[in-house]
């Protein structure tokens, strides 16, 4: 049946009651988020170093950003990759194996459910304090591992600029691969059972049931994941500050972390804009095709 | 069916192996946190403590330093609550209240507002840092706890609003027709009808801020100073401050204190906990 | 003045035209049913009455002020909804009362209300319950209740028993038409069933794609229907209808009826009026039990049973007729079974027929 898409409203109050009300967060939205991208988006063709400068240069700071002597920059796009690749490749797997498992009618469901998302609890700094002990080289992991007998046993990669956004990837999955089994959990939830009866009265074994049936119907929620992981990965600011702090060196930095070392400590502000301008386009590569459909959908619906 | 067993038996074994996975660092935290430093060095990561201390924990609360200042986490654990607070209940009320418009409300445009504030969802903070830091310092309250107050309601509407109103969507029209026959306006029906209904999702988007806003660590960092910077940032300057000796039980202890709240009301409230981030996740 | 008057109402969504038109009066007291398949409009329609939407064009009158402009609440009405649309926080006491809390009836007012209705509707034991804590009859009671709390004008009752199962559902129609005969008041019922439409409504407006296909009283309906949408949805099982040539034989204006085992020539009741159209083809609509066992030696129809559906009071039996699946109603002691031959007699007196193009009825 046809839904009317709005009430019928009558009298002052009815009709300017919700405006108003609404008005607040829509002007704080307007002003302090897209008029600061807006502002944001301006600062980057201006000459502004320490203080603002509005003098027009033109797109010379997105030239020195992405110039390729600019190593930085590149390194923390680089970074952005492999972080990104591997952050969401190993937590989706380990996420969807985990809510596999645990739909198999596990005794203590709800207690290992606690275990493995209570990482999502925690903030990104804690996650990295407790990382940054436990993988450094003098009295952590390889220690341990010396103690046990393993004398030659050598784990370095927080030091070695070579290796250390590798431990920005351990910690991030640690931290969010709990989060992946709780979406696919409640995905898996959702489904009707009664598919999976079918399916076993047509003789099809559970392996194949989940090939075959269940992940594909699970579509959406990976793709939203997806969405998630990647937000997550290309925001990511805390865990590199409180684990490696960008460092060795700039080895370890991201996007983020380049973006505010440019606009905070470096007196680079034209050049932190421009960076943050990336990352708005990157984030909308991604979102906006997303959001879209979306909706699409949720009108066809 | 031993073939069965077999498998049921592996699969235990899994779970079991990723839940020592998940929780072998909360351990290694826990342990390091009530060894001493010498017992440290003499052991390794796993090892029982030997001989329990609370030196560190007191030493990370009241007398660690910070930077050039050594008055532990004590001053940031209270300004983070001064900060969340307000903030909370703030960014909850609004968007309980924008939740109830966009859903019940429509009026033209306002689909337009709520698309917009979809979108300012996924915006990555990193373009508003500048110019915020610029309008804050303008308006006098760079630096302080309004003004980080400020920073995480407008940052925080978006989600709030978010979840209210895709919890609004499923109360019923008829419901709210119903009470618009019985001559209930705007206001009472939100007070009388819609509010009372909304505990549930009250206690999720209540627990939702309270969790992102204690764990912030980019707003702490550049919106607030000396006196007012969160417990994300105390503990970071603390992990982070070369004295001689790197002392990583103070470390450890630190971190607990800092994630103890949250902990907390995950452990009170899991269920809640867990229904936020599917909602947020789910769009956000 | 009428109690409601609905003039040339429409409402359009863009290019979607959900209403086209629509007129309706009715007189204080009368039970109104706006009954057609889902998507007809009639649930827009009530909303316009109600003023949770608002037309696009036309005026709606109730108890003889033009409300357009006038807000839901203002305009005396009271309305049960589909879902019931209880207020699941409070109890059955507090959702009787929020509506005359709200319009500032003091408590004591407040009490006798709730007493009388809770009297008359017999749900006093329910009071202090939470609507969760109700079945699905108790609800719609609830329900029904909150609505007699107040005198309104004009009742609206939005499909209240399309969510009762069926047995309930027949108590509870039966009661609604004794409050309604009890406390004389003006009530417009939004359902989709035929059955509740025939024996509630003074008055039926059948709705189709926005249209009023009819509006009248339920035997008129039933017995002359406009056209063929509201003769096949009117009645259960539908009307029978059945392609014929009109012919001339010895001066009788009649049809030819031929079934698998037999033909003939049936005359019809009063040929004149069909005189004009002899030699085309129409429609006969016939009721299944205007399609009865023949007794005597009047004129009838030898047809091969196909199939029989005993129901209790009657048997259905399905035939062929001219090419056409057909139903006729029976006594059981009648029937036979498939495969063989019954006699079957028109009741010539009843059949309408309709223009095969306009799907009109031939007057």
């Amino acid at each position: 049946m046809i839904q009317s898409t709005r009430p019928a409203q009558y009298g002052f109050a009815e009709r300017w009651l919700p405006r108003l009300v609404l008005a607040p967060s829509f002007l704080l939205s307007l002003i302090f988020i897209y008029g600061f991208v807006a502002w944001n988006g301006y600062l980057s063709f201006t000459a502004s170093r320490l203080l603002p400068n509005y003098t027009w240069v033109g797109f010379s700071q997105y030239a020195r950003l992405l110039d390729s002597g600019n190593d930085r920059w590149w390194v923390a796009v680089e970074n952005l990759f492999k972080f990104g690749f591997l952050f969401i490749g190993v937590s989706m797997v380990v996420g969807v194996l985990l809510a596999i498992l645990l739909d198999q009618k596990i005794r203590a469901e709800g207690a290992l459910r606690t275990i493995y998302l209570y990482p999502m609890a925690l903030s990104f700094i804690v996650t990295g304090t407790a990382w940054k002990w436990m993988l450094n080289p003098g009295l952590g992991l390889e220690k341990m591992m010396h103690d046990w007998g393993w004398t030659s046993f050598q784990f370095d990669w927080l030091v070695n600029p070579d290796m250390s956004i590798y431990t920005v990837v351990i910690a991030g999955i640690w931290q969010s691969s709990g989060f992946v089994m709780a979406l696919f959990l409640a995905g898996l939830r959702g489904i009707d059972d009664s598919i999976i009866k079918a399916a076993q009265i047509d003789g099809a074994t559970l392996p194949r049931i989940y090939w075959k049936i269940i992940l594909p119907a699970m579509r959406p929620v990976f793709f939203s994941t997806l969405m998630i992981l990647a937000h997550i990965a290309i925001k990511s600011f805390d865990l590199v500050v409180a684990l490696t702090g960008g460092g060795p060196g700039f080895s370890s930095d991201l996007p983020a972390t380049y973006m505010y070392a440019m606009a905070f400590t470096r007196g680079e502000m034209g050049l932190g804009s421009a960076s943050a301008m990336m990352m708005l386009l990157t984030v909308s590569a991604v979102i906006v095709p997303y959001l879209y459909s979306e909706l699409r959908r949720g009108r066809n619906a | 069916m031993p073939k069965n067993n077999l498998s049921r038996f592996i699969v235990y074994a899994v779970l079991i192996y990723f839940a020592v996975y998940y929780l072998l660092p909360l351990y290694v935290m826990l342990t390091t946190s009530v060894k001493s430093m010498d017992e440290i060095r003499g052991g390794n990561l796993l090892s029982f403590p030997m001989h329990i201390t609370f030196a560190a924990w007191s030493k990370a609360w009241s007398s660690a330093c910070t930077g050039v200042e050594c008055t532990g986490l004590a001053p940031f654990f209270w300004n983070s609550v001064r900060l969340v607070v307000p903030a909370v209940l703030i960014s909850t009320s609004m968007g309980a209240i924008n939740g109830y418009i966009l859903s019940k409300w429509r009026f033209p445009g306002s689909e337009l507002v709520f698309a917009m504030l979809m979108y300012g969802l996924y915006i990555p903070f990193q373009v508003l840092l500048l110019p915020m830091a610029m309008t804050e310092g303008w308006m006098g309250i760079a630096s302080s706890t309004t003004g980080l107050v400020f920073v995480h309601v407008v940052c925080g509407i978006a989600s709030t609003t978010l979840f209210f109103r895709n919890f609004y969507v499923g109360i019923p029209d008829e419901l709210i027709n119903a009470a618009r026959l019985d001559g209930a306006g705007f206001w009472r029906i939100f007070w009388r009808i819609v509010l009372p209904m909304s505990i549930p999702i009250l206690m999720v988007t209540l627990i939702w801020q309270f969790t992102q806003i204690w764990n912030d660590f980019l707003f702490g960092l550049v919106f607030s100073a000396g006196g007012s910077q969160p417990i994300t940032v105390g503990l970071n300057n603390l992990a982070n401050t070369s004295t001689t000796v790197k002392e990583y039980n103070v470390d450890m202890a630190a971190a607990i204190i800092a994630a103890l709240p949250t902990i907390f009301v995950y452990v009170a409230a899991g269920k809640y906990f867990v229904r936020g981030l599917s909602a947020g996740a789910v769009k956000g | 003045m009428g109690a409601l008057a609905i003039k040339n109402v429409t409402k359009s969504f863009g290019d979607t035209h959900i209403l086209k038109g629509i007129d309706i009066e009715i007189d204080d007291g009368q039970f109104l049913i706006l009954v057609g398949p889902s998507g007809c409009g009639k649930s827009t329609l009530m909303n316009i009455i109600a003023g949770l939407e608002s037309p696009t064009s036309g005026e709606v009158n109730i108890g003889g002020r033009v409300v357009n402009d006038v807000a839901p609440k203002d305009r005396d009405i009271a309305m049960v909804f589909q879902s019931y649309a209880l207020y699941p926080t409070m109890n059955v006491r507090q959702n009787i009362a929020f509506g005359l809390e709200t319009r500032g009836v003091p408590k004591k007012e407040q009490e006798e209300v709730i007493n009388r209705v809770a009297k008359m509707l017999q749900m006093d034991h329910l009071l202090d319950r939470k609507p969760g804590q109700l079945s699905g009859g108790q609800r719609q009671r609830v329900a029904m209740g909150r609505a007699l709390a107040r005198d309104p004008i004009l009742f609206l009752f939005d499909e209240p028993l399309s969510n009762l199962d069926a047995k309930l559902r027949v108590e509870m129609r039966t009661e609604i038409k004794q409050l309604h005969h009890r406390l004389k008041t003006t009530i417009v019922y939004v359902t989709h069933d035929q059955i509740e439409a025939m024996t509630l409504g003074d008055r039926i407006a059948v709705m189709k794609d926005g249209v009023i296909q009819q509006f009248g009283s339920p035997q008129d309906i039933y017995e002359r229907p406009s056209n063929m949408f509201v003769a096949s949805f009117i009645g259960s099982p539908s009307m029978n209808f059945i392609e014929c040539h009109l012919a001339e034989q010895n001066g009788q204006v009649g049809v030819s009826l031929t079934s698998e085992s037999d033909a003939r020539f049936v005359p019809l009741k009063d040929g004149a009026k069909f005189a004009k159209r002899v030699g085309q083809e129409v429609i006969m609509g016939v009721r299944p039990e205007q399609l009865d066992v023949a007794h005597g030696d009047e004129m009838a129809l030898g047809c091969k049973v196909m199939l029989t559906e005993p129901t209790g009071p009657d048997t259905m039996i399905f035939t062929r007729i001219n090419g056409k699946d057909v139903t006729a109603r029976v006594h059981p002691r009648d029937a036979k079974g498939p495969g063989e031959v019954m006699r079957l007699a028109l009741d010539m007196s009843k059949v309408v027929f309709f223009d095969p193009k306009t799907q009109l009825r031939i007057e």
